[in-house]
């Protein structure tokens, strides 16, 4: 008995069991388990109090996520997806969720830095970003006075800008075009320029969006979709949701095991670069077992099935075993799989597309989707949706004289250019220098054959001046002679739209916080430059950049966006981050749901979408049905309807492509044998990989990230290893005809046994204390005293090596992708006298490889040879141009 | 104590915390900022003296070295060590929480609110939380302190000295004398190393001055921290550590 509750124990305890059992009846309590909430509110765990919400996009990596960062006395203290985000539903990844770390890193550059010693010398005084402008657009003025002083305008080309990721929304663009330069370099034939020439001639856009939610069958080529690839959070999340929820195969094909081929129903490991002819016998099984949508051949694309039948002949799914390894039976089962499974999509990435001839592969994988009827359908391929929006007026008009830095003539198909040429065509004396600048670039760390950059960039000769805005030291920015730091992406305005899901949206990076330490955004650095350049306004350029401060430059970006003004503008998105609001998260299936709690649905059919009788005005139709006006292509007539259709000449899907056989290459897709498949028997070939919890080359200084993955040794197949006498952890030294460098086996079934993969991230010779782990080598100079993450935690001693720098330099003709899979290694135990971390290369071979990649643009020697089937009249291609195709 | 006495012992107190003053003042600028051409024409004359009696002698391509020359030397050499990525961070934060503009950085922003001053940066990434900042705060207090005793404030002087002595106590002696040894062990000029050298055995001795010793124990503790060096247990993963 109790005093204060006349109960035996007994008694209570059934009490108690019977009030358990009935708990649920017994009404709502005031307590709700705090994750309940889909986000969008956080507290402080100390004071209790709501931190301030403010929402912004990602720029961690390029897939521009939204989300929302947690203010607590002024400091960023978390951050967390956007519940109102379309694309990436209220999650962020490893790499987002640790971006408010770049904020607050002490090795950041804080201030501007002008070079005193010799370039990477590292000797720097610091001074104020008002002094920093003025130097920098002296430097731009000189160039500019020349160029007025001799009456040519190709001077202005002298003034390059370069990019590694570039999301100004059109500043960059702006900024040179005011001066009248084109020299703008970007960076994307080290990523993905192939895939986007195999597909834009085709169907317009230079992706695809597939309905991976709705799907039931998805063949994925070379795009480890669950960690990485393009996407990435978006594409991980919509794939779950069609793997597990809607219960969708997936067949995988990828030389390594990540987590996208653990997830897969199916797993293959082709050689490197033979996608193409997986993805041609599987063509090949749909036409001859007459699988393929003939009405969508017929009506959508510019080729009948009978044509593809004829050009699939050599296609055999025993010539792909042959080639890929991958058992031809196996190609037959999911040929029949994909055809008759709908709906049904492909995607792929950078595994097919980054090789020499990757365009010909990625044309080939868009073919399946096409001839099996698939294309802008519920759980198929579609278009990617994004917006627009504007550079406000006035515009500065393009530059007049086109620039061949980084776009050589001889690829005039490589619509993004081919940047890994810049620094051969400089030291070759092809193009001029006299003001380079860079914005989120590291080509010194990034770009293949990477010590050909630093070699570029330490001489003074071909690259007089060198202003780089990185706010942090990378290996690139070390050789500059003038540091003007941006600030961090949490402290700055940028307009933005990604294709990351079937619902369009436009979001706004905004200044979660000031900018640190009164740091200044690139946009405030530009306005004041130009200022300065142009101080009276007397040269036309300073009109253009009219604004107070980089906000109201991109809020000036989203006047007139129809229907967005309606729902408050620009304010809007500084509230809620991104627009339009199509749904909440629904806190079970994590889909976007309306008020009924139905998924609000992505609209399918672009291409079928009827042109309206406005459209039409003025417009006339070719006999092909294509729907001109202004000298465009609006859409095309088919059946009496005037309907979208694709982004071609004709409005259709243009398998087969004019602009490629213009200069030679196949007009439609093929396999091209490439020079590592005939590798000698003890050779291999070399794969990067990029990893889940790093961008290339900019988060290695992140702690979160550093701890989850800071080394990257060599992955090999244990059947490789222990021909060469390997075990795991071991010392090896691998080497290409650049070079070699030494690092550590990881011996693993999960890799193809002729293939070696090593992951970028590591290996940084610069980016900070962490990335180099410096506090390990020199204790006293890097030391930080009492932060128990860095003086404590610390726990690792190995920070990677880098294997860029022995990749040899080779490009697509076409697309003029690096072919970052395609260098032939060999591997042994290390040397006597081999240390972890060296790398050793040549820069006499990559001039040569340079020399050498240019046979097989359409001017060169091999080009012909390797396109015999081709019939054109070979002695009359066009002369190379500048400018053409970009 | 007669009137007279009082009278000289205050006096004797105002110079002394002048004094004090002058010393801080001086600790403070060579870390906050590069040195001028006035800092350095001091520097030849009116310190030179003082300087050399305190254990700082300067060195001679700073006393007769181009004034130009000299300043370029050592912006850059100060750069190199205080500003640019991978140098000995001067604030607070970093030391203490591995991030730049933390709560010790508020905090530090605090005192000087408290005292009746603003924080207001002259180059762009500067923070409250420099030593250099947090050292001419403890002058200023000095001063301060002393300007209450000249006007015959007594209470507001013991207030400043109270502050002063907890600033000192709670937020400089936990971490900048250990910071100026390591700082001075990596500096590239004499100057610094010297001055660093100098700014550790004052703080040193001022807050012997006023610490118990208990509690001077604790502060040589905490100054003698170091960054462990853990290593990575074979048995932790794979070799190859995936």
């Amino acid at each position: 008995m109790n005093k204060h509750f006349p109960v035996s124990r007994r008694g209570f305890l059934k009490l108690g069991g019977s009030t358990a059992a009935i708990a649920g009846s017994l009404g709502a309590t005031r307590l709700h388990a705090m994750e309940q909430d889909q986000g969008g509110k956080d507290f402080s765990p100390v004071t209790g109090k709501e931190r301030q919400a403010v929402p912004y996009t990602c720029m961690v990596c390029n897939i521009e996520d939204g989300g929302i960062a947690y203010i607590e006395d002024g400091r960023i203290v978390k951050l967390e997806g956007n519940p109102d985000h379309p694309g990436n539903r209220g999650k962020l990844c490893a790499k987002g969720n640790s971006g408010f770390l770049h904020v607050y890193d002490p090795d950041r550059i804080m201030t501007p830095l002008l070079r005193t010693g010799k370039r990477g010398e590292s000797k720097w005084k610091r001074i104020s970003y008002d002094e920093a402008t003025t130097i920098l657009a002296s430097k731009l003025r000189e160039v500019i006075d020349r160029s007025i002083k001799e009456n040519d305008p190709a001077i202005r080309n002298e003034i390059v800008f370069k990019w590694g990721r570039n999301r100004t929304g059109g500043a960059v663009h702006r900024f040179m075009h005011a001066m009248g330069s084109n020299a703008m370099v970007n960076h994307t034939n080290i990523c993905e320029s192939s895939k986007k020439v195999g597909l834009e001639p085709s169907w317009g856009p230079d992706i695809e969006s597939c309905d991976w939610t709705n799907t039931k069958y998805a063949l994925v080529f070379g795009a480890n979709v669950l960690e990485t690839a393009y996407f990435h959070n978006p594409n991980a999340q919509r794939l779950v949701d069609g793997v597990v929820g809607n219960k969708a195969k997936l067949v995988y094909f990828d030389p390594r095991m990540g987590n996208t081929a653990a997830l897969a129903d199916e797993w293959f490991a082709p050689y490197p670069g033979t996608d193409g002819a997986i993805a041609l016998a599987i063509a090949q099984v749909i036409m001859n077992e007459k699988l393929y949508d003939d009405a969508f051949i017929r009506t959508w694309t510019n080729v009948t099935p009978e044509q593809l039948i004829e050009h699939l002949k050599p296609y055999t799914p025993e010539f792909a075993e042959k080639e890929s390894g991958v058992p031809a039976k196996d190609i037959r089962r999911i040929a029949r799989e994909f055809a008759t499974t709908k709906p049904a999509t492909t995607f792929s990435y950078r595994g097919p597309a980054k090789h020499v001839y990757g365009s010909y592969q990625e044309a080939a994988i868009h073919m399946l989707n096409v001839i099996t009827g698939n294309v802008e359908k519920k759980g198929g391929y579609c278009l990617p949706r994004g917006m627009n929006f504007n550079q406000p007026s006035p515009k500065p008009p393009a530059a007049k004289v086109p620039s061949a830095l980084g776009a050589p003539p001889q690829y005039p198909l490589a619509s993004h250019a081919v940047s890994t040429h810049m620094p051969y065509q400089i030291m070759k004396g092809e193009e001029k220098v006299a003001v380079y600048m860079t914005y989120y670039d590291n080509p010194v760390y990034t770009y293949p054959s990477s010590h050909v950059w630093d070699a570029l960039l330490k001489d003074e000769k071909l690259i007089p001046f060198y202003c780089s805005f990185s706010p942090y030291m990378s290996e690139t920015a070390e050789l500059a002679d003038l540091i003007i730091p941006d600030t961090t992406y949490l402290e700055r305005n940028d307009p933005e739209s990604m294709p990351s899901d079937l619902r369009p949206w436009l979001g706004i990076r905004q200044q979660v916080i000031k900018p640190l330490g009164g740091t200044q955004e690139w946009r405030d650095t530009i306005i004041q430059t130009m200022h300065k350049v142009d101080p009276d306004g007397s040269l036309g350029m300073k009109q253009y950049f009219a604004f107070k401060n980089g906000e109201e430059w991109v809020r000036a970006q989203f006047d007139g966006i129809p229907g967005l003004k309606e729902d408050g503008g620009y304010d809007y998105l500084k509230k809620h981050g991104v627009w339009p609001k199509y749904g909440s998260v629904d806190p079970v299936t994590a889909k976007i749901v309306d008020k009924n709690g139905e998924e609000v649905q992505p609209e399918f059919g672009l291409h079928m979408k009827e042109l309206s009788a406005a459209d039409m005005d003025g417009a006339t139709i070719a006999d092909n049905g294509a729907i001109k006006k202004g000298g465009k292509t609006i859409g095309v007539r088919i059946n009496g309807k005037n309907m979208a259709g694709f982004g071609t000449p004709s409005g259709k899907i243009e398998l087969w492509k004019a602009s490629y056989v213009k200069y030679g290459f196949n007009p439609l897709p093929v396999y091209k044998r490439l020079a590592s498949r005939d590798k000698k028997p003890d050779e291999l070939v070399l794969t990067t990989f990029k990893v889940n919890v790093h961008t290339q080359s900019r988060t290695a200084s992140l702690k979160y990230l550093a701890e989850l993955y800071h080394k990257n040794p060599a992955w090999i197949n244990p059947k490789t290893a222990a021909a060469r006498g390997i075990k795991d952890g071991d010392l090896i030294r691998v080497t290409s005809s650049v070079g070699y460098m030494v690092t550590r086996a990881h011996v693993t079934e999960g890799i193809h046994p002729d293939v070696v993969a090593i992951s970028t991230a590591c290996g940084h010779s610069a980016y900070g204390r962490l990335a180099q782990l410096k506090q390990k080598e020199k204790v006293a100079e890097w030391a930080l005293g009492g932060d128990p993450d860095i003086d404590h935690n610390v726990w690792w001693d190995d920070k990677g090596v880098h294997p860029n720098s022995i990749i040899k330099l080779a490009v697509d003709p076409i697309g003029g992708s690096q072919g970052w899979y395609d260098t032939v290694i060999t591997v042994t135990k290390a040397q006597a006298g081999d240390k972890y971390g060296d790398v050793k290369s040549s820069l006499e071979v990559s001039i040569k490889d340079y020399e050498e990649t240019l046979r097989f643009a359409y001017t060169g020697d091999i080009h012909k040879a390797n396109h015999k089937e081709v019939q054109i009249d070979w002695d009359h291609l066009p002369e190379p141009h500048v400018g053409a195709g970009h | 104590m007669t009137l007279e006495m009082k009278k000289a012992e205050t006096a004797k107190m105002i110079e002394e915390n002048r004094a004090q003053a002058g010393i801080f003042t001086l600790l403070g600028r060579t870390l906050e900022y590069e040195a001028d051409e006035a800092f350095l024409e001091l520097l030849r004359t009116t310190l030179r003296e003082p300087l050399a009696e305190a254990g700082v002698e300067l060195p001679d391509d700073l006393l007769h070295g181009p004034s130009a020359e000299v300043l370029e030397h050592l912006a850059v050499e100060f750069t190199g060590l205080f500003v640019a990525p991978g140098a000995i961070s001067p604030y607070a934060s970093v030391f203490e929480t591995g991030a730049m503009a933390q709560e010790p950085s508020s905090r530090v922003n605090h005192w000087y609110t408290e005292a009746g001053f603003e924080f207001r940066r002259m180059l762009s990434g500067e923070f409250p939380d420099h030593v250099g900042t947090m050292l001419g705060f403890v002058a200023a207090l000095y001063s301060a302190e002393a300007d209450c005793l000249e006007r015959g404030d007594d209470v507001a002087a013991e207030e400043t000295k109270v502050r002063r002595e907890r600033f000192l106590l709670e937020e400089v002696g936990g971490w900048v004398p250990g910071w100026c040894r390591i700082a001075a062990s990596v500096a590239g000029h004499p100057f610094y190393e010297r001055m660093l050298d100098l700014t550790g055995r004052v703080l040193w001795e001022e807050l012997s001055m006023i610490a118990p010793p208990r509690r001077l124990r604790e502060l040589s503790d905490l100054n003698a921290r170091r960054p462990a060096r853990l290593e990575s247990s074979p048995e932790f993963r794979k070799a190859s550590g995936l």
